[in-house]
């Protein structure tokens, strides 16, 4: 079968999973303007962002050869569960019929779900297909652990551009290997190659460090988000997404009991301002901006696509959590109208902002401990 | 103690459940006036300005209440009324906005969690125990209230299935109106006479300042309208037989079925979808039937509203759609003869 999937973040891993199925994957291309240009021209409107860029990925996918889609579902309420309804109904009117193979909550419609496993495992050997799973989970844990270490030190690398080089190029070998043993030499040639990279020293209390929370799409999609991470990276502050893949595969892929993961802990920081599930990821984009403010963390990035509905929740929300806990808060929404120049220029001058209040917290400290001690100067 | 009820969403649907609800437990109730320009002007000010215009209203209604003195403000959480669906994400968290949007009335909040399996909402009587709690009621007289709103809201559906608006369905059901002097007032159908199919949410519809009234400006058109709440249940339910995914928002699937409903029924001469700025579920939903219209060779013309909508503009855009169907089926019928 050749097999094609929506573009997001670290697309290797699925590739990899699909590919030891024994399946041709098309890879879609990574979303460009013309990706764009063309979801927007097929879409609805008002539709959110994702659903555009998606559209524009499958048509550039089935250009390319692609016969049947996965993708996954969902039964809301946030619009993502009915992505496929749509994606499927436009490329009909427009002459495609492609084959959709699309995971819903194995818990609610068990028979479908088996039946698509199948579908995928093909004739491939029950321990093949084990080995396979197992070795994607190994493999996007230790990419989430590089792509942590890649957010924070270019922050201050010397040269401009580097680190981003030396990420591909480390995505490129796990591309290449296939057993578990090159994936271990990928992992550590990889953790070599980021840590020879020329740094500045920058001490530690004047490091700055910005959390990026909000849709799940615009988040991990580097190409759809003004590749804010980079862009933060280079005003010199250090960066944590909210969502890296192996949490969402553990959250949503294993069973509740060895759950306790750090979802968990999110979803419980969200409980006073947010009881409910109220779908996508509202609940934890909530509760992770006050994880990192517990954290210490300087500033969050909130990212959306322009009228998501679960997210405009919590941005009506964020004014509240910044009283209780003085964390500024950015919230950028994004759509094809989205001015580049106009984000950069509101992202620098929230890094400024927040540089500022880092120092002032500095001296805030450095005069209490003064204060302290003069006491002890006193009273001694 | 005054209870207030923000005239908004779903106020359009509940109105004489929560009313007689409230009345049978001795509790007062108000209700904010119908949207106007201070009042819009309120909740537009109050929210973030990407959300849709109903939610802004609803803001500005809660914030008016405030203002007339209600006790307590009646924001209930609709998560789900049917098994399986539920309500848009922004109903889902609309009391944790309000809430936290304005600290100062956090403690006068009613917030019942909305969760059952049909949309008759005194099957689970559970979820009014925060009302229970909050206003010192006791469990049996509870129980009464919500068997007696039941019967009224029933009444009220009865007479929407009939072929009344909503307005003068609350008004019969709550007795403000006759039934006798109302069944005279009903003008037969004629023969030029077209009839539309009007999708689109009854906060929406007949709110007249989001609407811009687009009911009575099709009734002054001589335009015989029918909407979703006046198709039975059942009907709806047939339509998505067969569909391998439906919405699973409970409203919008009821129109989304009203929609292929409209398209197979043979005295609907054409669709219109009235819906909000950036409304999610409705870019789906109206997409797909949009896509559709050619399949069922009917016309199907999309309003879109918002806090800034313009008068002028919708009035020549639906008297052109109407004259268009109007020619379309002199055409048909001098073919036909």
């Amino acid at each position: 079968m050749k097999v094609s999937f929506p573009y997001m973040g670290t697309t290797v891993v699925y590739k990899k999973l699909l590919e030891m199925l024994g399946h041709e994957v098309i890879m879609p291309p990574k979303p460009t303007q013309k990706t764009i240009n063309l979801g927007v021209k097929y879409s609805p409107e008002f539709a959110c962002f994702p659903l555009k860029v998606i559209m524009g990925s499958y048509f550039e996918a089935i250009d390319k050869g692609a016969e049947v889609i996965i993708t996954s579902g969902g039964h809301g309420p946030c619009r993502a569960g009915f992505y496929e309804r749509v994606h499927r109904r436009i490329l009909e009117a427009e002459g495609h019929f492609v084959d959709f193979i699309v995971f819903d909550s194995m818990f609610r419609d068990r028979k479908t779900f088996i039946e698509n496993v199948k579908r995928l495992k093909g004739k491939t050997p029950l321990h093949k297909v084990i080995h396979a799973l197992w070795m994607v989970y190994d493999m996007i844990g230790k990419l989430d652990k590089l792509e942590m270490e890649v957010q924070r030190i270019r922050a201050y690398e010397v040269n401009r551009g580097e680190t981003t080089r030396i990420w591909e190029h480390i995505q490129k070998m796990f591309d290449k290997a296939y057993t578990r043993g090159a994936l271990r030499n990928a992992y550590d040639k990889g953790r070599k190659m980021l840590a020879a990279i020329e740094l500045h020293s920058v001490e530690e209390e004047n490091r700055i460090r910005i959390g990026i929370v909000g849709e799940i799409y615009v988040v991990m999609e580097d190409s759809i988000n003004m590749k804010m991470e980079q862009l933060l990276n280079s005003l010199g502050a250090e960066v944590e997404r909210s969502q890296y893949l192996s949490q969402w595969v553990t959250y949503n892929m294993l069973p509740k009991w060895i759950n306790w993961s750090h979802e968990k802990h999110i979803l419980k920081l969200s409980d006073p301002y947010l009881p409910i599930q109220i779908g996508g990821h509202a609940k934890q984009s909530v509760g992770q901006i006050v994880d990192y403010s517990r954290r210490g963390f300087d500033g969050v990035v909130h990212l959306m696509p322009f009228g998501c509905l679960p997210e405009l929740v919590s941005q009506s929300i964020i004014p509240k959590i910044n009283e209780d806990f003085g964390i500024p808060v950015l919230t950028i929404s994004l759509d094809e109208q989205a001015g580049i120049a106009n984000n950069q220029t509101r992202v620098e001058a929230f890094i400024d902002l927040v540089k500022s209040k880092h120092k002032e917290r500095l001296s805030q400290g450095e005069k209490n401990i003064n204060k302290s001690t003069q006491h002890v100067t006193t009273t001694g | 103690m005054i209870v207030g009820i923000p005239r908004a969403l779903l106020y359009h649907y509940y109105y004489p459940f929560w009313k007689t609800y409230f009345e049978e437990l001795g509790i007062e109730v108000m209700v904010s006036p119908p949207t106007n320009k201070v009042v819009m002007d309120l909740g537009v000010k109050a929210s973030v300005p990407e959300i849709c215009v109903p939610i802004k209203v609803y803001l500005g209604h809660v914030l008016e209440l405030v203002n007339m003195g209600a006790d307590w403000i009646f924001v209930p959480r609709f998560v789900s009324i049917q098994k399986g669906q539920f309500f848009c994400p922004k109903f889902m968290g609309l009391p944790d906005m309000i809430r936290h949007s304005f600290p100062h009335i956090a403690s006068r909040l009613l917030i019942p969690a909305i969760e059952s399996t049909t949309d008759d909402l005194a099957t689970s009587p559970k979820q009014y125990r925060e009302i229970e709690e909050k206003l010192g009621i006791s469990t049996a007289a509870n129980k009464r209230a919500l068997k007696k709103a039941e019967t009224v809201w029933i009444d009220f559906r009865r007479w929407s299935l009939k072929g009344y608006e909503i307005p003068d369905a609350m008004a019969l059901a709550l007795g403000t109106k006759n039934p006798q002097q109302e069944a005279a007032t009903i003008i037969e159908h004629q023969q030029d006479e077209i009839t539309l199919g009007v999708l689109g949410y009854v906060y929406n519809l007949y709110d007249s300042m989001i609407s811009l009234d687009i009911l009575s400006r099709l009734r002054e058109m001589n335009v015989k309208v029918k909407t979703f709440e006046m198709i039975p249940e059942r009907m709806l339910k047939e339509r998505l037989i067969g569909m391998p995914k439906t919405m699973f928002w409970t409203f919008s699937d009821k129109l989304f079925a009203a929609g292929y409903h409209f398209y197979n029924e043979e005295s609907i001469d054409g669709l219109i979808h009235v819906t909000a700025f950036g409304c999610g579920p409705d870019s789906m939903l109206g997409k797909l039937l949009e896509l559709d219209s050619v399949k069922y060779q009917k016309p199907f013309m999309t309003v879109r509203i918002d806090e800034h909508s313009g008068e002028n503009h919708l009035q020549t855009r639906i008297e052109a759609y109407v004259d268009m169907l109007r020619r379309k089926k002199q055409l048909n019928t001098q073919r036909g003869a």
